[in-house]
């Protein structure tokens, strides 16, 4: 059997691997270490990074999203606290950016409001304001005036999503396709918001370790 | 303000500056303080931050202050280049400097190479590792020893730039990276020639770095954009996105 691993800040993805069969969980990073986990290759924030075994999340990413980046697409993996991509031009890396300074804008950002306004993400619908979260924070700022006007948590969070996606879109410099990675694909209310923008593939929570997987397939 | 002999005060012992200085001035010096130790100002060499400058400020800048002030007992001479070899920050800081009661030398070395192609790079082109090329480059500007004997050897990546604050994150990239932009116009002999700090082999995959708030980030954004480099502008410490970005594209490329 083999086991790959993506620790991200919030959780972990896993992918283990057994004669052609395929077994996917994730589990919150917090719990990571009292399960002992065996790995084979690794990647993601919350680990540390030994050169055998750990693989740079942007190349994972590449690994794991080849098919659609040679189709053209841009890879976008949008995080609990940090916001990547990887674009390649005629089937070979073109470009990138990582920006892990500032996670008001990201996942981590978005759990904390759903907790504290009580709202479940199921609920949430695009809508077609948004409020500029260049800066999260100042994002937040117009989520808690709105709701002290009157607008529902529903609503207000909404519009956050849109921002984020918005620039989500701005910072993978406003391609014609994305594909998505991360927790954000089961966010319908974000996915819809960035369809406005670009043509966007969901791709799900687990692009990172199949990323491992194809890589370590490649190399043995 | 009259500059002291070597015998004047014993504690007086260093020749600071910046950028590169003229060859012909640093001889001067050389000669006329033989026994004087050169101390490049551009380099962090951790003492107390003085916060002199404002916070976002070029840390090369912040640390030419920091320096300065606490060897000043130190220093006979500043040679300070201000010219489009270094950036107006420098011609700043050397005015407050000579304000301050240092004794400063202001120089401008904005030479043009005649002929390009006739230049020499063995450092730059060799296949040392990265960070001791850079710093090799950089006391060579004092040293001024013949490195002719250095193999060149067939790059696989580029770094373009000046010397990073940190210089650790040179050791990111494999030996055979070439070195282009200001650090490769210093070995070549002319720090202001606009065509050899410009130049990049569009073949190769290049990473442009500049310090955070320094007037090259525009010059390294618009080569990384025009070559399809890594753009990656970095203030004291890198962070650990900046050395995965670095590091994720010399693996992808």
């Amino acid at each position: 059997m083999k086991i790959y691993i993506d620790a991200g800040t919030t959780w972990t993805k896993i992918l283990k691997t057994e004669n052609d069969k395929k077994e996917y969980s994730i589990i919150p990073t917090k719990d990571l270490k009292s399960l002992n986990l065996k790995y084979d290759k690794c990647t993601g924030h919350s680990l540390s990074k030994d050169k055998n075994i750990y693989e740079n999340e942007v190349v994972a990413l590449a690994n794991g999203a080849k098919k659609y980046l040679e189709d053209d697409f841009i890879a976008l993996d949008l995080g609990s606290r940090d916001i990547k991509y990887v674009q390649y031009q005629n089937k070979k890396f073109k470009d990138m950016d990582w920006n892990a300074s500032c996670a008001s804008a990201t996942g981590a950002t978005i759990e904390m409001l759903l907790k504290f306004y009580n709202v479940d993400v199921k609920n949430l619908k695009y809508n077609p304001q948004k409020y500029s979260v260049t800066c999260g924070i100042f994002g937040l700022e117009k989520i808690m005036d709105d709701i002290a006007q009157g607008v529902s948590a529903e609503t207000a969070i909404s519009k956050f999503i849109h921002g984020i996606a918005f620039n989500a879109y701005n910072f993978a410099k406003n391609p014609s396709k994305i594909c998505i990675s991360g927790g954000f694909c089961e966010n319908l209310c974000f996915i819809e918001s960035l369809k406005q923008y670009c043509e966007v593939i969901p791709l799900g929570r687990f692009v990172l370790v199949d990323g491992l997987m194809a890589n370590d397939i490649k190399t043995n | 303000m009259q500059e002291l002999s070597q015998t004047d005060n014993i504690n007086k012992n260093i020749i600071a500056f910046w950028g590169y200085p003229q060859k012909a001035l640093i001889n001067e010096y050389k000669t006329k303080y033989p026994k004087a130790k050169w101390v490049d100002l551009d380099i962090d060499y951790k003492y107390p931050d003085l916060k002199f400058t404002p916070d976002a400020y070029c840390t090369i800048i912040k640390n030419i202050c920091n320096n300065a002030f606490y060897l000043k007992d130190r220093i006979i001479t500043v040679l300070a280049p201000i010219g489009k070899d270094k950036c107006d920050s420098a011609y700043f800081i050397s005015e407050i400097l000579k304000n301050e009661g240092f004794n400063v030398v202001q120089c401008i070395f904005e030479d043009k190479c005649p002929d390009i192609s006739k230049i020499k790079l063995p450092i730059s082109k060799s296949n040392l590792p990265l960070k001791e090329k850079v710093e090799i480059i950089t006391k060579n500007i004092y040293e001024q020893k013949d490195y002719s004997y250095l193999k060149e050897t067939k790059p696989s990546f580029g770094f373009w730039g000046v010397p990073p604050n940190d210089l650790d994150i040179l050791n990111l990239f494999p030996n055979n990276t070439e070195l282009f932009g200001w650090i490769r116009a210093i070995e070549a002999g002319y720090p202001g020639d606009w065509e050899i700090e410009t130049y990049v082999d569009e073949n190769l995959p290049t990473v442009f770095f500049t310090q955070a708030f320094c007037s090259k980030t525009t010059l390294a954004k618009y080569l990384a954009n025009k070559y399809q480099g890594l753009y990656i502008d970095i203030d004291a410490i890198p962070s650990n996105s900046a050395k995965a970005k670095i590091e994720a594209f010399l693996k992808l490329r």
